[in-house]
């Protein structure tokens, strides 16, 4: 649903590690090696987001390597966010007509 | 793998509870301001529609429009694109509120294609004017 891929998003660190990995694919390691958490947080967040349909997985010898979703999902995700905040203003300016 | 089946989910959501019936609301989310600047619409099945937004116009046309008054609960839905992108549908839903007299629950929902057409088989409408178009006559039918 799409409420997944929003809560999966809601998070600040997992909109970092989205964008890392969108740059170059990276292991769990890889990641926590530039964050100030641990490789266990990391890998939660990773979870979340290969929940969300963001992530793949792929073997990277005895580690798991995260890579982007291929494209249809990471425009969903653009559609979703744009399409969604211009309803939100629709949304927003109408009920201001209506309790002026 | 399911988890990618569910990320698929194109759909956009919302709904908001505004403290007008059915009619005054019908009226306001018809006319021009709310989906666009400008708004024509023919509020009958395959009827035209077209929106401008300063110069960003989009094109589309009506599959159902209920205004209230009706048995069934006040809707329109319509499909718009913008010149050369997918068309997506959007329905509106106008339900009296039950809890509150003279309120109404607006819901919207838009979604793409890929949603909505692939379950029946339907192919997909072309985006710009130009009648007739396939799912209208199959809301008809």
């Amino acid at each position: 649903m799409s409420t997944d891929v929003f809560g999966a998003l809601a998070d600040p660190t997992r909109r970092g590690l989205l964008s890392a990995i969108s740059r170059h694919p990276a292991t769990a390691t890889e990641l926590a090696g530039g964050l100030p958490i641990s490789r266990q947080a990391v890998v939660k967040h990773l979870g979340a987001l290969t929940d969300a349909g963001l992530l793949e997985r792929e073997r990277a010898g005895r580690e798991v390597r995260y890579r982007v979703t291929p494209e249809p999902l990471s425009d969903a995700v653009s559609w979703m966010a744009h399409v969604g905040a211009q309803w939100d203003d629709r949304l927003a300016a109408l009920e201001r007509a209506f309790t002026r | 793998m399911t988890d990618q089946e569910s990320a698929m989910t194109d759909e956009i959501e919302r709904e908001l509870l505004l403290p007008a019936p059915p009619q005054q609301v019908w009226e306001v989310v018809t006319a021009p301001g709310f989906l666009a600047e400008e708004v024509e619409l023919e509020l009958f099945p395959g009827g035209d529609a077209r929106f401008g937004d300063g110069d960003a116009e989009r094109t589309g046309w009506v599959e159902e429009a209920v205004p209230p008054g009706a048995d069934e609960n006040a809707r329109l839905s319509f499909w718009w694109s913008t010149d050369g992108e997918p068309a997506s549908r959007v329905e509106l839903t106008l339900e009296p509120e039950a809890e509150a007299d003279g309120c109404t629950r607006l819901r919207v929902l838009e979604a793409r294609p890929l949603e909505v057409l692939d379950i029946t088989g339907i192919p997909l409408p072309g985006t710009g004017g130009g009648a007739p178009h396939g799912p209208s006559m199959l809301a008809l039918a």
